[in-house]
């Protein structure tokens, strides 16, 4: 019992595992020291425990549940239950039934692993897994004597990969359905990396050191240019003197005019637990039911719906467009507002610019030259920022990421009375020749800002550009590299074989994420075309039908194959044909009957075959009965003698 | 008054596996078309849990979870052909039974043997008063489990029709066979309390049987072995050049006892067979002769044990009508 118990508590234990990032401790405390208390139990011959107390446990356990997490619907919740409740099955533990429940709970919690994580290396872990779970399952139901874990292991081994073809036929064949059909809050996931809601000063630098892969884009045709790269994120343009923020209210919408060249491309994201869907500068069409774009340009998933697991979406955009509708008044006053007596002096600056340059375009041109020839540096770590930042920054630290520039530049517009904007997301991406995918980590994250210009509508101007234009044509490595400063990790990623390996890495995951994460009805309607079927419904429940049967057909077969009798010798086999002979011609031997009394008793009532089968009886008793010293030789010719009579002999 | 049900309908599918079947020879092989599969209590849990893992999976489109939900739905198909495999072609022969005294339980021995190549695991022969436990059956092998029947009445008790059985591998599956051998058992009459006397009744003193018991009388020479006596050796035969020869001595004195169910008149007939069989078994644990007349058998006084199984199980199989009539 007590092996049996600790190998059925460390199946728990490994499938538990997976979940420690984000289950909260206390539960797996809990769980644990159930665990380590049955064993201990087992151990030292403790009584069990009551069973009112055992309920009374597994009822306060519940109610924790339920007040740590207000709910007990959903991933998070129904893992944290799964645990509990099965360590305190572990209490109660007793019976084969007992612990079969504690292997069927392991599956299950194997199970939940993967709503949170399905990368490639996670598969493995969960199969070997799955394996060891079900050799414990194999030898808990093991009551004659223990079987040894090698021949378990073995025999569920061979199971595993017989079992192997049918799950991947199911797999394949089996209807994806669309959308989910019992909604749920959807698992929150560690603390990931990525754009936030707001901006400060340092948000993005912040970001930039993690080489994270925020998402992935593929083209249908010809890559934009480096410089057009644009990933439009969250919009920003509440200002408080020093952060950035989305506004609460909605916007009007206006008509966006675009012109060629149009990009068609798929937009794989990462989970990042929010909404937002980057997609080059400005998407023109978009899957209507899974996204909307809002008046500001940007694209965002259902609000019930953040992408929390690897999402993909079919795009369209253009990074040539004209809004051709005048600026609503409430977006105009809200994208001119400053903060009450913030930054004075660039306010004051910005209006003596603009008498200065006569238009608006003049002013832009100005301020950006300002940027590129006075002492203004780009750089990763900029010093902290006083409460009016963007006095600061202009007048006194003049170092800056992206985000100091923008914000900046956003002040200085609205301040000489131009519509303008904050637009955070990415910038650049990495080509992998591999797979074809355009890489977009979250080192290219970045800023800059929109504006409005009467006839011309929104237009990009990129501050930064002004200051590094490395960091638009050939990303943040070379932008820093030309200031002396290096991205943690850059040696590594400049080394060639490194840059290699990761490449190759990103596309077998990319494969991975396409053809498994991401398996569904398009790959199922171009599998079921390379066999020259139309792939409706009706084709796949055939085909499902088929694997089946299939399956069945050949496991009974390799079965009855595996469990045929052994054979025979083939001095017995030889003496039987006899014997079957004889008996077709009426004349069966009595169980009882050796060879000789057999074959006289043939012979009395068939004389005639005497010499055959005398001949054949000496040999046959001589083969089996006599001494072993004959050697092979001599015995394999009297065998074929044998066999020759038996042959002879005519039913 | 579930249980009852589920007995009685138990019962019924016995009987009706009987008609199908009819009686099996011995030995029988199990073939695969006799064998019944149904998944156990945890097999239905088990498929219950598969099915809230793939509503999961599909609900979430989460293709991993619904991967490891078929993996694991195959591997459940795959132990239900395992189940089946684990009973199909397995040998089963009838091994030895000893015959009992009434109100003593017959134990039935069957030989479950294993001609395949693999090991066949779990084998499970139970019947209506119980089961033996779980063995494992080697490739090439031999088992024999012991079934228990109670034995209530003399007579001949048949194995009625019992079960074999599995759970191999997981538990999920239970497959099954009903088997109906011919397997009879003697069951002696029980014997009655001591408390009448053996009939007085002596017929013969001295009478020698026994070849194998006593010295009493000369009974002839034989060629001499090794370590026989030299007293016993026969000299003259020896000087009358006939070789080296032993005198052979056998017999006692004994004094044989005829049971005679006429002499017990006034009893029924299962209360006579209890007395005669008393007698019997006193006589023979006491070593002496004895002799059976029932009516229609008459069985001549003798010894041992062979002597003694003859006596009781005519005791066992006496048919009154069919002797009177």
């Amino acid at each position: 019992m007590l092996q049996r118990l600790v190998w059925v508590t460390g199946g728990l234990g490994l499938s538990v595992l997976p979940h420690i990032a984000h289950i909260r401790p206390w539960i797996l405390l809990l769980a644990a020291a159930a665990a380590g208390l049955r064993i201990a139990m087992e151990v030292k011959h403790w009584p069990m425990l009551q069973k009112w107390l055992r309920s009374l446990l597994a009822f306060v356990a519940l109610l924790a549940v339920l007040l740590d997490y207000r709910t007990l619907n959903g991933i998070d919740a129904g893992t944290a239950l799964l645990v509990l409740m099965a360590g305190m099955k572990l209490l109660e533990t007793r019976t084969v039934r007992d612990l079969t429940v504690i292997v069927f709970l392991s599956y299950f919690a194997l199970f939940a692993a993967f709503l949170y994580d399905q990368s490639m290396l996670a598969l493995p872990y969960m199969l070997v897994t799955a394996w060891l779970l079900t050799v414990t399952l194999m030898r808990i139901h093991q009551t004659t004597s223990a079987m040894p874990v090698r021949e378990a292991a073995w025999i569920t081994g061979k199971m595993f990969l017989q079992s192997l073809p049918l799950a991947v036929l199911l797999f394949m064949l089996f209807p994806r359905l669309p959308g989910q059909f019992w909604a749920v809050t959807a698992a929150r996931g560690a603390a990931t990396t990525g754009l936030s809601d707001e901006m400060s000063p340092g948000d993005v630098s912040e970001l930039s050191v993690s080489s994270a892969l925020a998402f992935r884009a593929k083209f249908a045709g010809p890559l934009p240019a480096p410089a057009q790269r644009y990933w439009r994120g969250p919009v920003l343009h509440d200002f408080d003197g020093r952060t950035w923020r989305q506004p609460r209210t909605l916007f009007v919408p206006q008509q966006v005019a675009a012109s060629a060249p149009i990009y068609d491309y798929k937009v794989m994201l990462e989970p990042h637990q929010r909404r937002w869907i980057f997609a080059l500068d400005v998407p023109t069409r978009w899957p209507g039911q899974r996204a909307i774009r809002t008046s500001d340009l940007q694209l965002l998933s259902p609000r019930e719906q953040p992408i929390s697991t690897l999402t993909s979406f079919e795009l369209q955009s253009a990074t040539a467009y004209t809004v051709q509708s005048p600026l609503p008044e409430v977006m105009r006053r809200a994208d001119l507002r400053l903060p009450q007596g913030r930054n004075a002096r660039s306010i004051a600056l910005a209006r003596e610019m603009r008498g200065q340059a006569g238009s608006d375009q003049a002013f832009i041109a100005a301020v950006l030259a300002k940027f590129r020839n006075e002492q203004y540096f780009y750089t990763l770590e900029p010093p902290r920022l006083q409460l009016d930042s963007v006095d600061d920054f202009l007048f006194n630290t003049r170092r800056g990421f992206c985000e100091h520039f923008a914000s900046a530049f956003t002040v200085l517009a609205r301040a000489a009375g131009i519509p303008a904007r904050v637009v955070t997301g990415y910038q650049g991406g990495e080509y992998n020749p591999l797979s074809g995918y355009l890489l977009i980590r979250q080192s290219d994250a970045h800023a800059w800002s929109e504006v409005w210009l009467e006839g011309r509508g929104w237009v990009r101007v990129d501050p930064t550009a002004a200051v590094a234009p490395e960091r638009i044509e050939r990303g943040l490595a070379a932008a820093l590299a030309d200031g002396g400063e290096s991205l943690p990790g850059s040696y590594l990623r400049q080394s060639a074989l490194f840059n290699r390996l990761q490449l190759a890495w990103d596309a077998a995951n990319t494969f991975w994420n396409n053809q498994v994460v991401g398996f569904g009805e398009s790959q199922q309607r171009w599998l079921l075309e390379q066999f020259n079927l139309d792939g409706d419904g009706q084709e796949l429940g055939i085909a499902l039908a088929l694997s089946l049967i299939g399956f069945f057909a050949a496991m009974s077969a390799y079965l009855a194959w595996r469990f045929r009798p052994r054979a025979r010798d083939p001095l017995a086999q030889i003496y039987d044909q006899l014997c079957r002979k004889l008996a077709r011609r009426g004349l069966p031997r009595a169980a009882h009957e050796g060879p000789n009394d057999y074959v006289a008793r043939v012979l009395q009532s068939r004389p005639d075959l005497a010499p055959l089968l005398v001949e054949a009886r000496n040999l046959y008793v001589a083969l089996r009965y006599g001494p072993r010293s004959w050697g092979p030789l001599l015995g394999r010719s009297e065998l074929s003698r044998l066999k020759f009579l038996v042959n002879q002999l005519k039913v | 008054m579930l249980s009852r049900l589920l007995a009685a309908l138990r019962r019924r599918t016995r009987k009706w596996a009987r008609k199908r079947h009819g009686i099996d020879p011995d030995p029988t092989t199990l073939s695969p078309r006799r064998i019944y599969i149904v998944p156990s209590a945890l097999g239905i849990a088990f498929a219950l849990m598969l099915f809230a893992m793939f509503l999961g999976a599909m609900n979430y489109a989460n293709n991993l979870a619904l991967g490891l939900t078929f993996m694991l739905g195959a591997l459940t198909l795959t132990a239900m052909h395992y189940c089946h495999r684990n009973l199909a072609g397995l040998q089963i022969r009838s091994a030895s039974n000893e015959p009992v005294f009434a109100g003593q339980t017959a134990r039935f021995g069957l030989a479950l043997e294993n001609g395949a190549k693999l090991a066949r695991h779990e084998l499970v022969i139970a019947n209506e008063h119980g089961d033996a436990t779980p063995v494992r059956v080697e490739s090439g092998g031999r088992v024999v489990l012991q079934l228990d029947v109670p034995a209530p009445q003399r007579g001949l008790l048949m194995l009625d029709s019992f079960e074999v059985s599995t759970r191999h591998p997981f538990g999920l599956f239970r497959a099954w066979v009903y088997l109906n051998m011919d397997l009879r058992c003697v069951v002696y009459p029980k014997p009655s309390p001591r408390d009448l006397p053996p009939p007085p009744q002596e017929t013969d003193t001295g009478g020698a049987q026994d070849t194998t018991r006593g010295d009493e009388d000369f009974a002839g020479l034989r060629a001499f072995h090794p370590g026989d006596s030299p007293r016993r050796i026969a000299w003259k035969a020896y000087a009358r050049e006939q070789g080296l020869q032993v005198k052979v001595y056998a017999g006692t004195a004994v004094t044989s006892h005829s049971f005679d169910w006429e002499s017990l008149s006034g009893l029924g007939t299962e209360a006579r067979l209890s007395q005669l069989c008393r007698w019997v078994e006193d006589a023979y644990a006491a070593g002496r002769a004895f002799g059976l007349r029932l009516p229609g058998v008459e069985i001549a006084p003798n010894v041992g044990p062979g002597h003694r199984q003859r006596c009781l199980t005519a005791l066992a199989l006496f048919d009154e009508r069919a002797a009177r009539g």
